[in-house]
């Protein structure tokens, strides 16, 4: 059960490169931990023993920084991360209401994953898109906003077929209205 | 300036098209204010730009509200070690949205306002940490860095002189905390976001123990146009105590939401109203918060004649924060909305400091069993006296943050929390 | 001097530092939970907070302003200041709980939060008697809780290592624990993880938390969230008398408390010793505690001719061994002091032997080379090396002494509490062709290979002195009662409050666990005919003596190692004070 991670030649280059930003290896935490997960898809027990013996950072502070930020997952999650925001804004602007129906169409609670591993669901703080509420984030990558249920029957198919959302530009309005 | 925000023409973020590009923002007056400095040292020696800035007033865009210029003033005399800028991109207030605009569509003008306050300082090496939601953005901003390295802006011998710096994008992973700049400092050692005790500053020992100053990234957009217009200029832009191009981010129950740019000290009702289309549905506004979900909620007849500057919220019984305005209409359950952001809090404590790491919880746990209509009218009295207690006690301002909107929604909307509560009698023993 | 004024009180400081340390310093009190002196100030808890404020000086004038009363105008902090990361600064103004209310009523806030997560199972809590939580509660805390929602939960008895146990749930996040392995051990194995109300401090993944100091992090715990596994459920601290004495299991020496309850040492815990061991100590030590309790040697053993080691009187047991040194002569006779027994026992050992005519004095030092870590664990694994060689004897290897007694044969062998055989420096046969008498404190491979084995008492015994790695000389007092010593009657039995204040019947209950055993001095003085030709009556007097005799002794005596928690010797062979 206990898979094993490595770095390959180009990763460990890689990993050199962002720790020569700073001026102690131990600041590269984070990085290092963002390029694991974006290789392995998760930050667990095995993935931050690599982290901690590639950089030379106690395991244990790994475990403490892994727990304490949210984006990090320290166990595998699904294959998409659906994030949705429930946040002030979006709270007003119907964030629970886009989340309990997302909730019911992939017959999962908040913080559950589907059975096929597909989707995990989660509800999180202010993502900071707050006048495209409601909205969600992808696997820690892009935003949707302006979630309407049909947008999210839309997403949902999409990445069932593995299609990745596009980015999203919210331009200023008042841009618009000059142009 | 009742009506000339009508013909105000953007200068954070202007209306020109893919001005994220290089040679767009070049055509268009980019990196001037840095060549004019480098080109003449004398005039614009290091200590003369933080004069200029310091004049120009540039109040921190992050909530704080404090005159960036002084802020580089704290800063000691070199001594030949390495001293840091970081620059706070962890936006994570809730209602806020701005700074991702500046990423996305002029990031060069944040660039070169962070490149000057490192000439300004004596900073050979910047760190833009950026909340790791905000993945998509950083990607963006990465791109116009490396086109800045590669026109010589950032590097080595910066435009053939001998001023040198580098810069760094840091990717955050989910904590609000991190926002608070020691905290930020912490994050970007890689460590957990707890916030240090202060003193000392991090302009005495910050990051790696070395002088560190840590400034917004709107505020540093801000210095490209103090530089080349001058301060005079620029205190021109608003009022005279609050100057400046603000980015208001206007979300809630609006016709329009989205991020504007105005002068600061627009009035409220203007940006509700005219600016943002009104309030969805034709319906009435309740209230406002002004500045990020820890300014306290003002009540909609509190908004008469305020604008949105220091000065005028705090006399209204508010703050500015970072101008991202949660508009909420009639029907806002103002218990289902506290409680919310109470949650925020609690989930976000770092749980470093008694007072927040139990209060947060405390506060969060109370409401939610008021907004589940199982409250009690004594709690009202108990929600109070957490937020008093939580106040001022912690090292950072998380547990004030946390307390405020509880506060001052208990004060401004107490009949809609009684409404909520229970009328349980208890006999005297 | 520059000055503070503490609740309107005025005090002189030399050095920088900080409030808090200061009024601990000067005997004041103000609650804490993280703060800790020997670690890091994070200023996490929050308990210590005062009013603070800095007298407000007139540039132009000169001088600091004044009011109308000619009072300094004072500025406050517009917050309260926690004491412990508050700087001494010339003129500070601070208020505590005694002239504040405000901070009086901060202090007992604080209660409040950190007790609503806590769970309040302090009669089924180890730490409950000498809980800072308890204490602080107790004395500063509100009346009652206004919380009436579930608790967080978080795991509990969770086996963190060999060693210690965590509750997370009683854990109030002072992190003491953590920089305790980030700063001290070095062993950086735990970290808080998670965020917020579900903090709590954890080791890696599957990884064991075997830091060899990992004890300490027990003590400094400030309620009952880290146990130690080996202590757990076994007294109320409340039942323990505490002793203070020193580490026997290796080389350094380090301060500790004995706690004991019916003539049983049931934990030792560090004394704080500014010269050798700060507040800590190894884990190992802690655990040695059971040589004080377990598998002792009780009344004299011989074993009449081939078989079983059997039981004897003392009378006999003297007795024999004169029968035995009649048949030899002097040269004979090989004498083994030992680095595990005391400076009093060894100079008693030489100084009775010397008068039958011995001259030559052997110890064999008990190292294990590579096992010290540089702090406080050593690669000499006895206590008193440095005092053994300091009385004369002469230094020896194993396998030295093991070819002596191949070669020169003697006929008698006199051992010092050591076990030579069990560290593998001599086997069994070894003993063979001689006559061997063992002063020891446990049955081991030595005792049981000996014709006379002399049971002694341990440092949690007797008084006694050792000399450790360093040359500093520190000493021992009972803790335990033997079959002869009565806590009462016993001058150099330390008396805690329990014999102060309580009754023979109500808390010293059991003789069971008296050890029939004397100190090894007081039966190598009835060896002499008259029985008193040293005349010492005490431990004590044996040091007197030797401190007239040995030069680097000179200013050495309990009444000075007391006052000083030990002193620096200057040996005179320096240069061969081994140090880990």
């Amino acid at each position: 059960m206990a898979e094993t991670y490595t770095f390959d030649a180009k990763d460990l280059a890689e990993i050199e490169k962002l720790t020569a930003k700073y001026p102690e290896k131990q600041a590269a935490v984070l990085p290092v931990l963002w390029y694991a997960q974006d290789k392995f898809g998760h930050s667990d027990p095995a993935v931050q023993k690599l982290v901690s013996e590639t950089l030379g950072v106690p395991e244990a502070h790994i475990r403490g920084v892994v727990s304490f930020y949210t984006q990090f997952y320290d166990k595998p999650m699904g294959k998409n991360v659906l994030d949705v925001c429930t946040c002030l804004s979006c709270q007003v602007c119907g964030g629970y209401d886009m989340l309990h129906y997302i909730e019911e169409k992939l017959g999962i609670k908040a913080g559950e994953t589907t059975p096929d591993g597909q989707f995990s669901l989660q509800s999180v703080e202010c993502l900071g898109a707050c006048g495209y509420a409601p909205m969600l984030q992808v696997t820690n990558d892009k935003f949707v906003n302006h979630l309407t249920r049909e947008k999210v029957d839309k997403l949902i198919e999409d990445l069932k077929a593995g299609n990745k959302p596009e980015f999203e530009s919210n331009p200023m309005p008042q841009h618009e209205k000059g142009s | 300036m009742s009506n000339n925000w009508k013909s105000y023409k953007p200068l954070l973020i202007p209306a020109i098209p893919d001005l994220h590009e290089i040679s767009v923002y070049e055509k268009n007056n980019g990196y001037q204010a840095l060549k004019k400095i480098l080109k003449d040292r004398k005039t614009w020696s290091p200590a003369n730009v933080v004069n200029e800035v310091k004049t120009a007033n540039i109040r921190g865009r992050g909530g704080a509200g404090f005159n960036a210029g002084l802020k580089w003033s704290f800063m000691p005399e070199p001594d030949g070690e390495p001293r840091y800028l970081a620059c706070n991109g962890d936006e994570s207030e809730p209602g806020t949205f701005k700074d991702r605009k500046i990423f996305e569509f002029n990031p060069h003008q944040f660039i070169e306002g962070a490149i000057i306050a490192a000439y300004a300082m004596h900073v050979e090496v910047i760190y833009v940490y950026i909340r790791g939601e905000y993945r998509p953005f950083v990607q963006k901003l990465q791109k116009a860095i490396d086109q800045a390295y590669d026109k010589g802006y950032l590097g080595k011998k910066i435009l053939g002189s001998d001023f040198s710096v580098e810069m760094h994008t840091h990717m955050g992973a989910g904590a609000y905390i991190c926002g608070e700049e020691s905290s930020l400092m912490e994050s970007l050692e890689g460590k957990r976001g707890y916030p240090r005790v202060k003193p000392p500053f991090p302009a005495q020992r910050g990051l790696w123990g070395r002088p560190t100053t840590i400034n917004n990234i709107e505020t540093l957009a801000n210095v490209p146009l103090v530089m080349n217009h001058g301060s005079d200029w620029y205190l021109e832009i608003g009022p005279s105590t609050h100057p400046g191009p603000v980015l208001y981010g206007i979300s809630g129950h609006v016709n329009r939401p989205g991020v504007y740019e105005y002068p600061a000290g627009m009035n409220i009702m203007t940006l509700i109203n005219e600016v943002a289309g009104g309030v969805r549905g034709g319906k009435k506004l309740k209230a406002l918060i002004p500045g990020g979900s820890s300014t306290p909620p003002l009540r909609a007849d509190m908004l008469e004649g305020v604008t949105m500057d220091a000065d005028s919220l705090r006399e209204a019984g508010s703050m500015m924060g970072t101008a991202g305005m949660v508009v909420l209409d009639e029907d806002t359950d103002i218990v289902e909305l506290v409680w919310r952001i109470s949650h925020f809090y609690d989930h976000e404590s770092c749980g470093q400091c008694t007072p927040c790491r139990e209060g947060t919880g405390w506060l969060e746990k109370t409401l939610r069993k008021m907004k589940d209509g199982n409250g009690e009218m004594r709690d009202l009295d108990l929600l109070l006296a957490i937020c008093y207690r939580m106040e001022g006690r912690t090292i950072c301002a998380l547990a004030d943050a946390a307390a405020w909107p509880v506060r001052y929604s208990i004060d401004r909307f107490r009949d809609e929390f009684e409404k909520k509560c229970k009328k349980t009698v208890y006999a005297v023993a | 001097m520059p000055e503070i004024f503490i609740d309107n009180k005025r005090y002189e400081y030399e050095k920088p530092g900080k409030v808090l340390q200061f009024m601990l310093d000067n005997g004041l009190d103000l609650p804490f939970f993280c703060y800790h002196p020997s670690l890091s100030i994070p200023a996490n808890c929050r308990q210590c907070m005062v009013k603070a404020g800095m007298p407000v000086f007139d540039r132009e004038k000169g001088t600091f302003e004044t009011d109308e009363n000619g009072d300094r105008v004072i500025r406050f902090f517009p917050k309260l200041m926690t004491a412990c990361s508050l700087d001494l600064a010339d003129g500070i103004v601070v208020h505590t709980h005694h002239t504040d209310d405000l901070v009086k009523q901060a202090q007992a806030d604080n209660l409040e939060f950190i007790l609503i997560n806590h769970p309040l199972d302090c009669p089924i809590c180890d730490q409950a008697g000498e809980c800072p939580l308890q204490i602080l509660t107790y004395k500063y805390g509100p009346e009652g809780s206004r919380f009436e929602h579930k608790k967080v939960h978080k795991p509990k008895a969770i086996q963190l290592g060999p060693r210690v146990i965590l509750d997370a749930e009683r854990c109030i996040n002072c992190t003491r624990c953590v920089r305790f392995t980030d700063e001290i051990s070095k062993s950086y194995q735990l970290s808080i993880i998670s965020r917020g109300d579900k903090n709590y401090p954890m080791t890696a993944n599957d990884q064991e938390f075997d830091d060899p100091y990992s004890l300490n992090t027990v003590d400094i715990c400030p309620v009952g969230a880290l146990t130690s596994a080996d202590f757990r459920f076994r007294a109320r601290v409340w039942e323990m008398n505490q002793t203070p004495s020193i580490d026997m299991s290796n080389g350094k020496g380090c301060s500790t408390w004995l706690w004991t309850r019916d003539n049983m040492v049931l934990r030792v815990t560090p004394r704080f010793n500014e010269e050798v061991n700060d507040h800590w100590m190894p884990d190992a030590g802690r655990l040695a505690y059971r040589k004080f309790n377990e598998n002792r040697i009780s009344r004299p053993h011989m074993r009449p001719d081939e078989t079983e080691q059997v039981r004897t009187s003392w009378n006999n047991a003297r007795l024999t061994l004169l029968e035995e040194l009649e048949k030899v002569s002097p040269a004979d006779i090989l004498v083994i002091g030992s680095p595990h027994a005391s400076v009093e026992d060894n100079y008693a050992l030489r100084t009775c032997f010397s008068r039958l005519g011995v001259s030559k004095f052997l110890f064999v030092p008990h190292i294990e080379s590579g096992s010290g870590d540089g702090f406080l664990i050593t690669d000499d694994q006895a206590p008193n090396a440095n005092g053994v060689r300091s009385l004369g004897f002469e230094e020896t290897e194993g396998k030295a002494l093991a070819k002596l007694i191949e070669t020169k044969k003697p006929r008698l062998i006199a051992i010092l509490d050591d076990d030579l055989i069990g560290r593998t420096d001599l086997t069994r046969e070894h003993f063979s062709e001689a006559w061997t008498v063992v002063w020891g404190t446990n049955h081991n491979d030595t005792t049981q290979a000996a014709d006379l084995v002399i049971p002694v008492t341990t440092a949690a015994e007797h008084a006694a002195s050792y000399v450790n790695v360093d040359g500093r000389i520190q000493r021992t007092v009972p803790a335990k009662e033997t079959m002869y010593t009565n806590r009462r009657l016993n001058l150099e039995m330390s008396m805690g409050r329990l014999d102060h204040y309580g009754t023979k019947f109500d808390n010293w209950v059991t003789d069971a666990n008296r050890v029939d055993c004397i100190p090894a001095w007081e039966f190598l003085i009835r060896l002499e005919d008259d029985g008193a030709a040293s005349g010492w009556e005490s431990s004590r007097q044996i040091m007197e003596e030797i401190a007239k005799a040995f030069p680097a002794y000179r200013e050495v005596s309990y009444d000075r190692m007391d006052e000083e928690n030990g002193i620096q010797l200057k040996l005179e062979q320096d240069s061969e004070v081994k140090t880990a």
